[in-house]
């Protein structure tokens, strides 16, 4: 079982959830600054991602410990 | 500033995931040893974040957008001249014999080296400077949120403090430290997209760069006389004051940055940490400095309706505001959220910041000193904990005290200054002079603390200081004043330790192995990587930060 104690899994899950959050937002049909919304919220997306694949492919050793 | 619902959300969404940190790092914390120091296994790369996001309080990304509107790239010294070489004095210097001397914090480096009063004396006022330190935070955030949201002082207050009373009391150091790397993240991705918003609005950074006065996009071109730049300092001053006294005093002797580095897994570990810091560090002006200056610069473009506010004389420029003003500009509902969150974020990591470093030097360098020694562990995790509570509610006393006497603030504060300025001295003749003696070390303390004391008693700047009846220089900014009270304190508390300790007697030399450079056996790093000798990685940072300043010379 993967460690949800590792920080790149909290960080990860973080943003992931703050991007998504932001780039629904902008569907919202009376949403205001749409545009920045959806760039800074799919930025956040692709890091939280990110984040999550470095801690599901890369374990990390001293967490572990 | 009107919030949305999403801004609430994603605010809301951030206390959960600290206080679910907090619940998740309980469960591993079973000693005082877990709870204070993090059981000495925090990974190379967190320590390192921790390491800078400990720093990155309030009056850091506050503090530091009103200097660069206020004094432009001439702020970046703080980093590129202070934070960055002290840094790696740290971690090639220092570093080892901290954690070589396995001390658990450092007053209790300086027991091990010196003596029992000299610890006394740097425990004491550390514990009382972090608890101010931390209310005076505190007291920043709800004046900030009253001005900019509406938030009544109470709820500011007692959610900021509350949240951060969770994790720190669950998890304790671990909670915070992760906290804190979590806050690095949110404050540097929550504030770039408005960087990015603000150049491009203001032109690119041609536009910015053209609508300021020269003398703020430069960082060393006008350093030549203190009356040609904004900060009114010259190089000297700036060099010695802030480049070597103030930045090594504050990044190397600090515990509450220190404290980072020592809970690293091993000794390689601790070493690279402020080496590894570095480098997101260098980069931090660019996320902190250049809100102020795009603030000043949108303020002159056409077109742009941007305006930074006045403070309530309504003449003087409210420097303070440059990023929440900014804020509230740039950023739409949603993103706003981010933003806002990431000033939450900065705030409760200077908070608890000191909070964790306040419950470990109470544990163990005061309470297990000199209250209660040869106590089981448990004990010493229970004190640990009621610490951690009262740290968090004396922070809450400190910052009504502030908002009922803001002078009396600004007094401590200063008392403070003169406290830490000589601190630097003690712990260099300490590490790199084995005949430096614990006499010395104490008294030298003192007289550089009232060396300090009556330099800016004997000084003037912009009307502060001169309280001992007589002006004998008035400085062109209390800038320039601090960095001259520094170097004198550092140069007092040297001077004064080294004669003290050539007339009082040495710990003999093989007590001193482990604490002393010329004591100790080097590590052999031939085996490593290049890139994994932190020389090696000292010397790209110092090539990297030159870089920088011929970039903004």
């Amino acid at each position: 079982m993967k460690n949800i104690l590792d920080l790149r899994f909290i960080i990860g899950a973080f943003f992931s959830l703050v991007g998504l959050l932001l780039v629904l937002y902008a569907l919202v049909p009376t949403a205001s600054g749409r545009e920045i919304n959806v760039y800074g919220g799919l930025a956040y997306l692709i890091f939280g991602l990110l984040m999550l694949l470095l801690w599901f492919f890369f374990p990390s050793r001293i967490q572990e410990e | 500033m009107k919030l949305h619902f999403i801004d609430y959300l994603i605010i809301a969404l951030y206390f959960v995931f600290v206080i679910v940190i907090g619940f998740l790092i309980r469960r591993k914390v079973k000693s005082s040893n877990d709870f204070l120091m993090s059981g000495r296994s925090i990974p190379l790369w967190i320590a390192s974040l921790a390491f800078i996001s400990a720093n990155l309080g309030a009056q850091e990304v506050i503090g530091m957008a009103a200097s660069g509107a206020k004094y432009g790239i001439m702020t970046s010294h703080f980093y590129w001249l202070g934070a960055i070489p002290a840094m790696l004095f740290l971690g090639l210097f220092m570093m080892p014999f901290y954690y070589g001397s396995q001390a658990r914090s450092v007053p209790e480096y300086l027991a091990k080296r010196y003596d029992e009063k000299t610890r006394a004396f740097n425990a004491l006022t550390f514990a009382v400077m972090t608890i101010f330190s931390s209310g005076i935070s505190l007291y920043a955030l709800a004046k900030l949120f009253e001005v900019i949201l509406g938030w009544s002082f109470e709820l500011s207050i007692y959610l900021s403090a509350g949240i951060v009373l969770i994790y720190t009391f669950l998890g304790g150091l671990t909670s915070a430290v992760y906290n804190e790397v979590l806050q690095f993240f949110l404050i540097v991705l929550g504030i770039a997209p408005l960087v990015i918003i603000g150049i491009h609005q203001a032109g690119g950074w041609h536009g910015v760069v053209s609508r300021l006065p020269d003398a703020m996009v430069h960082a060393w071109k006008y350093m030549g006389s203190a009356q040609d730049n904004p900060m009114g300092v010259d190089v000297w001053s700036l060099a010695l004051g802030l480049g070597f006294v103030l930045s090594f005093g504050y990044w190397c002797t600090d515990f509450l940055v220190v404290q980072r580095a020592m809970v690293a897994h091993n000794m390689a570990a601790a070493e690279k940490t402020p080496l590894i810091a570095a480098f997101p560090k260098m980069l931090m002006p660019f996320v902190v400095i250049l809100p102020g200056l795009i603030a000043m610069a949108l303020m002159h473009t056409p077109g742009s309706d941007y305006r930074l506010p006045y403070k309530p004389d309504g003449v003087t420029l409210d420097y303070d505001m440059a990023l929440p003003s900014l804020l509230a500009h740039d950023y739409p509902s949603g993103i706003l959220g981010v933003g806002l969150t990431a000033l939450f974020a900065s705030f409760m990591s200077g908070m608890a910041g000191n909070i964790t470093a306040f419950n470990t030097v109470w544990t163990y360098d005061i309470y297990q000193s000199y209250i209660q020694r040869n106590k089981p562990d448990s004990h010493y995790l229970r004190i640990g904990r009621i610490a951690t509570v009262f740290g968090i509610v004396a922070s809450i006393a400190t910052a009504y005290l502030a908002r009922s006497f803001n002078n009396i603030m600004d007094f401590l504060q200063l008392v403070f200054g003169f406290v830490n300025a000589p601190l630097f001295a003690t712990f260099f003749l300490g590490m790199f002079w084995k005949r430096t003696t614990g006499h010395g070390a104490f008294w030298g303390l003192i007289g550089g603390t009232v060396a300090a004391a009556c330099t800016h008693g004997l000084t003037l700047a912009e009307g502060k200081g001169a309280w001992l009846g007589a002006n004998l220089h008035t400085f062109h900014s209390t800038m320039g004043q601090n960095f001259v009270i520094a170097i004198v304190a550092f140069t007092s508390c040297f001077l004064l330790t080294a004669f003290i300790s050539l007339f009082t007697r040495p710990h003999p030399e093989q007590q001193l192995v482990g604490l002393v450079y010329s004591l100790t056996p080097k590590p052999d790093t031939g085996h490593l990587a290049w890139y994994q000798k932190p020389a090696m990685l000292a010397l790209l940072v110092l090539v990297l930060v030159l870089l920088l300043n011929l970039i903004f010379m």
